[in-house]
């Protein structure tokens, strides 16, 4: 009987711990529900979100928040669409939210407006990017950061209007492999990218997903070797991006021009990974830090804050999707909710819809023109943002530098065509 | 719980939970929960309580399988999926309502269950384990590369607009009562299996396989319909989930942790009996849910890490799960 | 030609990799008959022991094993005492679940405390040994070499000492060798913690090849999983031999099929061995069909 005893004190206290009320709210604040993975395998990227969001939400109230009320966040652990929803759903009925945003991950992304919309909810996406958050005919959903097919666009526009002159051949000589993670990011900009180029006329070697939990990468390699291409672009998360470029060099697989495609090859943890190999590799992805030129000087001065205030506590530079998240929020704060009265969802819808802010007023060089059942592209989108700007950065020797489009750009490419390994 | 199970006599109710009678302590309980749908308490707890009550009807489908017939299986995801993507895509290509849905995507489920358990009844213990984890995986490696069907990695959207014809509730409460009804019929079919002809087969095969040979009975067959039954269960239960979140993606649908869950909720509560999925499922699931979200802002990982605590603890002191614990304090009693 | 003979070496090469990571489970599944669901996670800590290691020693991970094996034996024990050995003879779901608690416990406790970077050493070996047109990554040969002395000093041990005569006794009739004096709990510690150990030397070899992260057991504990019932439960030379399978079917599977497949090939390959030799390739016959001795 002392055993049951005993079990019954722990799971009593279990349950104590669990029903927790938390501390009473300051009702005169504002406060949106945050969305993200914080565990699981999402979560490494996150909690580096999850880190900006709160650099925001800290500089805003610094500046008196938004009319005189401060933004207060709730959070929700995303860490599976399941999850998300029922986290989304929770700060909904219970907390009684009327305005979320998140979620860094597409499947995440698409279960948390999935759920918000159901409630008619206002919901702010800041990075998720499958293509599929726009075009569900949602009222409430706004996808702030690129949809998927802009990551594929703008390397396929820095190989054709860049690449291919310094490497001195025309494009449709130019030899390009695709390789996707085969989760919903990656099948998406990979998705993308077909059709791009097939409407541009260009053909694309080799086009192949591969299981991003892959512990084996000598495969994948040995086929683009076999291949020979000219340029590689690659969608990958940091792990199976670290393998891939170690594995690249164990087999001297060497190209012209590598291009990998955010997450996995924007993470810094990626030249921790693999040293200085990493130089050369271009990505493309929100910008890490643009041409200051082109920012507002407001916007500089918003950016420089960030980036100190992100590297003093994570000691290190801000990934592109981190400023990216940060950008977005701040884009709601000083765009978007001053000018509320009710911050009821359907104003904040109306207030949204009317935005038109050109390139360069976001930190990360983004403007902001949502869709409204009105692009000539698909007459069902609705909440894209047109203006969201995905550039190609690189890795440098110095940093890491924007070099196309041009008017972004902070350094021209360099290292073009990529030295061998051996040499790098 | 090696003995034969008693033949109701009469219908004399008996305090708590036993084998092959109904308990006081069953039909109170249904008592409480059609009182808590109906009187829409709670209303801030809804999700956690269409959740307790679909994921105890699956519990009780998972263990037709595992409880009663003795398969293990962390293969479960499989047949949630099967039946979920089959009405799904029915519903969206065939515009098929899922009320109809429902019974191909069981069908479909109770299928790929038979394959699985020709393929591998014969196995014991770990191997069948691992057999239907090794199954599970390979319909959702499939489920993610066949996009044209599938949807692929981006999953399959179900429009949010209430509908009652294409099974999309209007109201948290409707939700509710439709769980309810699937998990009193997922209780009605395990008491009904309880009690029959092919109950008894399956628990002599479970207990024994070599004596219910000698005695007869194939246990192939039994092991087979036993793993159809609980596969049709559990898909059925996945057309309801499909409809509940609007959204499935094959990584999470058809993973292992959702398979563990399955078979944990079972375990916990209580392997082979008919309240014990249900009890398992009314603690576990609003003790994740209500962790993840007191605790969820406190410390990435913290509410996981008391999960995962408790769950050895709870293991190790309730190694019959609560059932068998209620199962000794029963014993406890004088008998009249 | 050579594509192939690349196909396959790798596929060998990493296959010893993951032959290493599974003989600590196959031992234990072997020995206690249980499956110890936070094997990843064993996996995980680990590998987190011998990045510290490396990083504040500033010597290669290697080096790291003198720490984190014994290190790993210690926390095999400890968890054998506070959570296997309760729970050994009770029905085994409960040894399962139980592991699967400890598994998300210990993913979790290593968010808090590491977060969820990635850790990584710098490389041992600044190239691969080329041979003709065949890459051999220098970490991956000294894995294999390290996987082949350890199943001979493993076989050694089991074959030529007291304490692996009292291993097999234990393996084949637990009762018996009560009877025969054999301290069976005692024995069931020792695996215990020696399959721990083994996961910690398997770390220190995996740590230049992968990056460390709180979730990192995960993509490899389905193939530990596999390797131990394909091979045979309990028999090393089966758990060298099935990892040898699932590398070159892997490596071979994602060339010539699709690498968006990923595990789907040698999960069939291990349904298919589960049908026609249900046993694992080298098992104890009767194994998979009669039970273990329960």
């Amino acid at each position: 009987m002392s055993g049951l005893k005993r079990t019954c004190i722990v799971l009593a206290s279990l349950l104590f711990a669990a029903t927790q009320l938390p501390a009473q709210a300051d009702d005169n604040n504002i406060r949106i529900g945050v969305l993200l993975p914080l565990t699981g395998p999402l979560a490494k990227n996150g909690l580096e979100n999850w880190e900006a969001m709160q650099i925001a939400r800290d500089m805003i109230n610094e500046r008196g928040g938004i009319n005189g009320r401060k933004i207060e966040y709730l959070q929700g652990d995303a860490n599976t669409p399941n999850a998300a929803i029922s986290e989304t759903e929770r700060l909904i009925t219970k907390d009684g939210i009327k305005i979320t945003t998140g979620s860094f991950a597409s499947p995440i992304a698409i279960a948390v407006s999935q759920a918000a919309e159901r409630h008619g909810v206002f919901h702010w996406e800041t990075t998720g990017a499958a293509e599929i958050i726009t075009r569900r005919g949602f009222k409430h959903t706004f996808q702030v950061g690129a949809p998927a097919r802009k990551y594929g666009e703008a390397a396929i526009d820095f190989i054709v209007n860049d690449l291919a002159k310094r490497l001195n051949k025309p494009v449709n000589a130019l030899k390009i492999a695709l390789l996707w993670e085969n989760r919903a990011f990656g099948k998406s900009v990979g998705d993308g990218i077909r059709t791009y180029t097939k409407g541009k006329g260009i053909a694309l070697a080799f086009d192949e997903g591969y299981d991003q939990t892959s512990t084996d990468m000598t495969p994948i390699v040995q086929k683009l070797k076999d291949v020979g291409p000219d340029i590689v672009i690659a969608i990958s998360f940091p792990n199976d991006a670290t393998l891939f470029q170690r594995k690249a060099k164990d087999l001297d697989f060497n190209v012209a021009a590598f291009i990998g495609v955010s997450a996995g090859y924007s993470s810094p943890d990626l030249r921790a990974a693999i040293g200085d190999s990493v130089n050369g590799i271009f990505v493309a992805d929100f910008p890490p830090k643009v041409n200051a030129a082109v920012l507002a000087p407001e916007t500089r001065k918003v950016a420089e804050e960030f980036y100190k205030r992100y590297e003093a506590k994570m000691k290190r530079p801000p990934a592109g999707h981190a400023t990216a998240g940060f950008s977005a929020i701040w884009a709601l704060f000083t765009d978007v909710l001053p000018k509320a009265k009710t911050f009821e969802p359907d104003e904040l819808r109306d207030i949204a819809l009317k935005l038109d802010l050109p390139a360069g007023s976001l930190v990360n060089g983004s403007g902001i023109k949502f869709t409204n059942l009105d692009w000539p592209d698909d007459p069902k989108d609705a909440g894209q943002n047109l203006r969201a700007s995905i550039g190609v950065w690189q890795w440098t020797k110095t940093g890491n530098e924007e070099v196309y489009p041009p008017e972004l750009a902070t350094h021209q490419p360099v290292m073009v065509p990529l030295p061998e390994w051996s040499k790098r | 719980m090696k003995a034969m199970p008693a033949k109701p006599d009469g219908w004399r109710i008996s305090g708590l939970p036993a084998r092959g009678r109904i308990s006081w302590f069953e039909l109170v309980l249904f008592a409480i929960c059609v009182a808590w749908v109906a009187l829409g308490l709670a209303p801030t707890l809804q999700d956690v309580v269409v959740l307790s009550f679909l994921f105890a009807g699956l519990a009780l489908a998972w263990n037709i399988a595992g409880g009663c017939a003795g398969l293990i299986s962390f293969g479960h995801a499989a047949f949630f999926g099967i039946g979920a993507y089959a009405s799904t895509i029915l519903s969206q290509s065939c515009n098929v309502t899922p009320w109809l849905g429902i019974f191909a995507g069981a069908f479909a489920a109770a299928v790929a269950g038979a394959v699985l358990a020709l393929i591998c009844a014969r196995l014991k213990g770990p191997f069948f384990i691992l057999s239907s984890l090794a199954f599970a995986e390979v319909v959702r490696i499939i489920a993610l590369n066949w996009s044209d069907v599938t949807g692929g990695a981006e999953g399959l959207s179900i429009p949010p607009v209430p509908n009652l014809a294409n099974m999309v509730l209007g109201s948290k409460t409707a939700y509710e009562a439709l769980m309810l009804v699937y998990l009193a019929a997922a209780y009605v079919l395990t008491r009904w299996l309880e009690a029959s002809r092919l109950g008894f087969y399956l628990f002599a095969v479970r207990d024994n396989d070599e004596a219910a040979a000698a005695a007869g009975i194939n246990p192939l067959v039994v092991r087979t319909a036993a793993m159809a039954l609980s596969a049709a269960l559990t898909g059925a239960g996945g057309t309801l989930f499909a409809q509940y979140f609007l959204y499935l993606d094959p990584t999470y649908v058809i993973s292992p942790e959702l398979s563990f869950q399955f078979a944990l909720l079972p375990a916990v509560g209580g392997l082979g009996t008919a309240i014990g999925p249900i009890l398992g499922s009314f603690l576990i699931t609003p003790l994740s849910e209500l962790l993840r979200s007191n605790l969820g802002n406190a410390a990435a990982g913290l509410h996981l890490v008391i999960y995962g605590f408790g769950l050895i603890v709870l293991m190790l002191y309730f190694p019959s799960g609560i059932a068998g614990a209620l199962e000794k304090l029963r014993q406890r009693r004088p008998r009249p | 030609m050579n594509t192939i003979l690349q196909l396959v070496i790798s596929g060998l090469l990493i296959g010893s990799i993951y032959a290493l990571m599974s003989m600590g489970l196959t031992l234990i599944f072997g020995v206690l008959r249980v499956v110890n669901f936070a094997h990843g996670e064993f996996l995980m800590i680990a590998m987190y022991g011998a990045w510290a290691f490396s990083r504040l020693l500033g010597v290669n991970p290697y080096f790291a094993a003198v720490a984190v094996v014994p290190a790993m034996f210690l926390f095999g024990a400890l968890v054998y005492r506070l959570v296997i050995g309760s729970a050994i003879d009770k029905p085994h779901l409960v040894v399962v679940f139980a592991t699967m608690g400890l598994s998300i416990f210990l993913q979790n406790f290593a968010l808090m405390t590491m977060t969820a970077d990635l850790r990584d050493v710098p490389p041992i070996f600044p190239h691969s040994i080329s041979i003709g047109h065949i890459y051999i990554k220098g970490e991956l040969l000294l894995g294999f070499v390290v996987t082949l002395c350890c199943t001979a000093a493993l076989q050694w041990t089991i074959k030529r000492t007291f304490l692996g005569k009292a291993i097999r006794a234990t393996v084949q009739d637990g009762e018996a060798a009560k009877l025969m004096g054999i301290a069976v709990p005692r024995i069931f510690l020792i695996a215990f913690a020696a399959g721990s150990a083994l996961v910690g030397l398997a770390a220190c070899v995996m740590v230049p090849l992968f990056s460390v992260f709180p979730t990192v057991g995960l993509n490899f504990v389905l193939i530990a999983f596999v390797i131990v019932v394909l091979g045979g439960m309990g028999s090393i030379e089966g758990a060298l031999l099935g990892g040898f399978c699932v590398g070159v079917v892997q490596s071979v599977s994602a060339y010539y099929v699709a690498p968006a497949f990923g595990q789907l090939f040698f999960f069939v390959l291990f349904l298919l061995v589960m049908i026609f030799r249900p046993n694992g390739l080298l098992g104890q016959k009767g194994a998979a069909t009669l039970g273990m001795n329960e």
